[in-house]
């Protein structure tokens, strides 16, 4: 499988920043990761249904699972909701865990940016994150980031 | 109430003085190119409207155009989605059409699924959730799409009809009176519009077509009904490129031309000796037939006609289907004409139209374009028969009736058309066309081979002129390197001449016009 192209880790890592912002987290947590994937789903659901965004997420998963195998424990329950996330940070390191949630976040926003566009994925993250800036969302780099996966 | 934004055109019935004002209706651009001038000005506001056809037939594109043509921050659109065709493909497909503007959706454009609404709940639910999205985001158009797959599953239930009419009855209302124009898309089949309350209901019905004709599609969209405005009636074509659908009304575009007033000048077909037979010359918007088989200078009679309306400060057009716009050029030069200056110059436009699957009317837009663009006064066709091929097998069968109609409007509007048609000569008679077109023209020029002391050498005589007297003499002629050159009448005589074998009636005084072989 694919791995998360460094344009997406850029604009997952921005994602990531801007919710940590908002809730006051001091440090990496990867609790931040799973609330950009779950309030991003919320968006989602409205236009694409609980079933669409469920089949995303559920791919997003696996594709980050086969890049990171922490992710390995995490589950999608049918509520369009993660379990499973707080282990890990008992299995493995702080850094690894923050890395386990930016490649998931990655993957979730480059697999809508294949179906839908860049330019309407960000549209739609902008909607939930409005102090995401075109800049720090990373679309401005060239393609040579695409060819380094 | 808010002051809605004036994104639409048409026209405000006027009031007449010490009478109460009729209801004004206002209407809403399609952003679909010629789909309007179908509507008759546009798509009555706050109507109730369904989108009917079957799959692939344009349905989704065609409300994806309306939406982002009238949607604005102000007063948004809603786009619900249902089963079938999943949101997020939708985007990804619709996104390619160069209407699709990204910065509206979420904003002025708002699409919201219903899918896991309708598989889990019933049509209550579903229009609780309409009504409560709308009341929220005061749309000024809403569309559901299929609206077929939210009544599907109360259909198949007991009491499940009069389940689904209540819920298109209250839904109607109530989008109606949210001041909302309402899209209901769906995969229906015709038969099914005797029985099916909806189309009761709806205000406008657009249904469209996809049809496989030998190996061409055609796709036509007719408006069943429309309340409150006078539309086009009929088929008519569209077509889906990368700009979305554009639709080619059955009309043209040509209702509101403007008849020719006054009296009419005669124009030069820039062959002296033709203009005396033709009475001075070719009456201002008549429509002339120049008929013969392969060779006999229909395309040179043609060019010269354009080149010497050129001379005279008329801009011209030649639709050619024969032969590409380079090689026709470069002939024109062998016979003295320079059609490249006025090309280059924008008062001379060649369109070269054969991709084989065109319809009658996308055909006739190309050419109305090239009108519009270039102010045209005199138009060329070479040739009907090529014309033809070029169309689409399905649309052949509307060949005439489609010309009639733009031949009709255009030579109203005073634009003078030539048109050339390829006959096979036969030795007993002397068709004009195998078109039984004569009734769309005005003048027929007929040209053909005659047999004459072994040689096959060319004649041509004025066959009919509706705007008055012309020569019935048969005059012989050349191609030369100035063109079509008419013999000055020769004193020898002949019978028999259209037979194409004709009997020396008199003595041989002349020579050959060209040389006979010797030796």
């Amino acid at each position: 499988m694919s791995r998360a192209t460094p344009k997406m880790r850029e604009f997952a890592t921005h994602l990531i920043a801007c919710e940590m912002r908002e809730r006051g987290f001091a440090e990496t947590n990867v609790l931040a990761a799973f609330i950009v994937c779950e309030k991003f789903s919320l968006r989602l659901t409205v236009s694409f249904g609980k079933t669409g965004v469920r089949a995303l997420l559920l791919r997003s998963l696996a594709l980050a699972s086969a890049e990171t195998p922490g992710l390995g424990a995490v589950h999608l329950k049918a509520d369009g909701s993660f379990e499973g996330w707080e282990a890990l940070g008992a299995q493995v390191g702080p850094g690894e865990v923050a890395e386990d949630g930016l490649v998931l976040v990655a993957h979730l926003f480059g697999l809508l940016a294949a179906f839908i566009g860049e330019d309407l994925t960000v549209h739609l993250a902008r909607e939930v994150w409005p102090e995401l800036s075109l800049d720090d969302s990373g679309f401005s780099n060239t393609d040579e980031n695409e060819k380094a996966t | 109430m808010k002051k809605r934004p004036d994104a639409a055109k048409g026209t405000q019935p006027a009031q007449v003085p010490g009478q109460p004002a009729k209801a004004a209706i206002r209407k809403l651009p399609s952003g679909v190119r010629g789909l309007d001038e179908i509507l008759g000005g546009g798509i009555p506001e706050f109507s109730f409207n369904v989108i009917a056809g079957a799959p692939g037939s344009g349905k989704t594109t065609l409300a994806h155009q309306i939406v982002f043509a009238n949607a604005t921050s102000k007063r948004p659109a809603i786009y619900f989605t249902v089963l079938g065709e999943p949101a997020v493909k939708m985007l990804r497909y619709q996104q390619q059409f160069s209407f699709f503007d990204a910065t509206k959706v979420g904003g002025a454009i708002r699409f919201i699924n219903l899918a896991d609404l309708v598989m889990e709940k019933d049509l209550n639910a579903v229009l609780e959730e309409i009504i409560r999205q709308v009341t929220v985001l005061n749309p000024g158009v809403v569309v559901v799409d299929s609206f077929r797959t939210v009544v599907r599953k109360a259909i198949g239930r007991e009491g499940g009809e009069s389940e689904v009419a209540s819920f298109v009855q209250r839904m109607g209302q109530f989008l109606t009176s949210w001041q909302a124009t309402t899209f209901l898309v769906g995969e229906f089949v015709q038969e099914e519009m005797a029985n099916t309350p909806l189309f009761t209901v709806a205000d406008g019905l657009f249904w469209l077509w996809q049809v496989p004709e030998r190996n061409s599609v055609v796709r036509k969209m007719q408006l069943i009904k429309l309340r409150g405005q006078s539309s086009v009636p009929g088929l008519h074509t569209i077509r889906i490129t990368e700009d979305g659908l554009q639709a080619f009304s059955r009309t043209l575009g040509l209702l509101g031309a403007k008849p020719r007033a006054g009296e009419r000048r005669r124009l030069s077909m820039g062959i002296p000796e033709l203009d005396t037979m033709l009475g001075g010359g070719i009456l201002e918007g008549d429509s002339v037939l120049v008929a013969g088989p392969s060779g006999t200078g229909k395309s040179a009679l043609a060019t010269q006609f354009i080149a010497e309306g050129l001379r005279q400060g008329e801009p011209g057009i030649m639709a050619i289907f024969e032969e590409r716009p380079q090689g026709y050029t470069q002939r024109a030069g062998m016979l003295g004409l320079n059609l490249e200056a006025p090309q280059r110059e924008g008062t001379l436009e060649t369109l070269y139209l054969r991709p084989l699957d065109l319809s009658v009317d996308e055909t006739m837009r190309a050419i109305l374009d090239a009108i519009t663009r270039v102010g045209a006064k005199r138009l060329v066709i070479d040739s009907l028969v090529g014309f033809e091929m070029a169309l689409a097998p399905g649309f052949r069968a509307d060949f005439r009736e489609s010309l009639y109609r733009m031949i009709g409007a255009l030579t109203g509007a005073g634009v003078t058309v030539l048109s050339t048609v390829e006959v096979e000569d036969t030795f007993t008679a002397l068709s004009f066309s195998q078109y039984t077109i004569s009734f769309l023209t005005d003048d027929i020029i007929r040209m053909r081979y005659v047999e004459i002391d072994g040689q096959l050498r060319k004649v041509m005589v004025v066959i009919k002129m509706r705007g008055g007297n012309h020569s019935k003499d048969i005059r012989e002629y050349v191609i030369t390197d100035k063109g079509v050159v008419i013999i000055q009448p020769r004193k020898t005589d002949y019978n028999g001449l259209t037979t194409g074998i004709p009997q020396r009636s008199g003595q041989r005084e002349e020579a050959a016009p060209e040389p006979k072989a010797t030796g």
